[in-house]
């Protein structure tokens, strides 16, 4: 398994977590202690503004019918993933503003778009697509649709990256300017 | 009844001064944010983030394995903030469970598996049941049981819980022996 995680300049990495196969992780992400991503499957693309905290996971999964080159599970701007939560994805997208609350459970064939919240220790394994802003919450896995998106937390993220730094030891960043093609597409939203 | 000894590596556990018993496998981000107030257990891998804000703990706390203690957050009008999170005395934090409130009472018995939401505030002497969710922002009166996904109120906790809840502590605190001593 390749070892390549490429981190873009003003990513906060802590260097306590597990990384594993071809990462990248967008500038201002914050990657909080003990925190596990493997990219066993395909490549993982983390982009802009996301909080991943302590014991979650993210694993993109080996798949059977898999293509050749492996498609990459990207991963979009402004995401939440509190603590211990668990994401399994074979698919390769999960779109933005989404918050995974704390010990959440999100299955391999569950497809998310974006704007959905899945509450705290809620468990999705069964096959599903979420629609823009769904919430999920409680232990009956009720369903509603949120009005707006979810806010995006960076002011949280601003006040995380001033102070981790103080704190733990920190993964170097040691990616450059990403490829033109990605950043005009970003331009173009 | 009295409860089983339960022991640990020696290696594994640094013990203070004032009687506190730490493992080594834990992430205490911050450490000179965290107060501990003598004779707390923390087991292994759990984590206490005094990097975001203080952490205070009162006697006899014990923090379980896997266990995640972390001072919640607020946004405000400009700016945002870390709260400092405050425990009394005699709280049991139950295995994989995540602690996000403002405060903890004293002799407050929290399950595994719990979710305390943020800014979440536990009075004195009562307990949430193993797998609850405690939604963001609940206060927990004294005296009561919670438990259920989102947590609500199932029956009141007997008067002498503060006695029970010292009594567990303390002799938990008795029986976590090191295996050098057997």
């Amino acid at each position: 398994m390749s070892h390549n995680v490429k981190i873009l300049p003003g990513a906060t990495v802590c260097e306590d977590c597990t990384l594993e196969g071809d990462i990248t992780i967008g500038s201002g992400t914050v990657i909080h202690p003990r925190v596990t991503i493997i990219a066993e499957g395909g490549p993982i693309v983390i982009a802009e503004y996301c909080i991943i905290e302590e014991y979650s996971t993210i694993i993109h999964k080996k798949s059977d019918n898999q293509e050749n080159p492996p498609k990459p599970l990207f991963i979009g701007a402004h995401n939440v993933f509190e603590v211990g939560c668990k994401v399994e994805s074979i698919f390769g997208h999960i779109g933005e503003y989404n918050v995974f609350e704390c010990r959440c459970f999100v299955g391999p064939d569950v497809k998310i778009s974006s704007g959905c919240v899945v509450g705290a220790s809620c468990k999705l394994s069964a096959p599903q697509t979420l629609v823009d802003n769904t919430v999920i919450w409680g232990s009956d896995h009720n369903i509603r649709e949120a009005l707006e998106k979810q806010p995006s937390q960076l002011l949280q993220l601003d006040f995380l990256s001033k102070v981790m730094p103080n704190y733990h030891r920190l993964r170097k960043p040691n990616g450059h300017k990403r490829q033109p093609s990605r950043q005009s597409t970003e331009a173009g939203k | 009844m009295e409860l089983q000894d339960t022991y640990y590596n020696k290696s594994e556990y640094v013990e203070t001064a004032s009687g506190n018993k730490v493992s080594r496998q834990t992430v205490l981000c911050g450490s000179q944010n965290i107060v501990l107030h003598g004779k707390v257990i923390v087991q292994s891998d759990a984590i206490i983030r005094g990097d975001l804000a203080n952490v205070k703990t009162g006697r006899f706390c014990i923090i379980s394995k896997g266990s995640v203690l972390r001072p919640p957050f607020k946004k405000f009008s400009k700016g945002v903030a870390f709260f400092p999170l405050q425990m009394g005395d005699h709280v049991f934090v139950g295995e994989n469970t995540v602690v996000n409130a403002a405060v903890v009472g004293s002799y407050v018995y929290i399950g595994k598996n719990v979710v305390i939401g943020r800014r979440c505030v536990l009075k004195d002497c009562c307990m949430i049941e193993d797998n609850s969710v405690l939604p963001a922002e609940t206060v927990v009166p004294s005296f009561a049981r919670y438990s259920g996904s989102p947590a609500r109120l199932i029956t009141t906790l007997p008067e002498a819980t503060p006695d029970l809840m010292t009594e567990f502590t303390k002799s938990y605190y008795q029986h976590f022996l090191p295996t050098a001593s057997v």
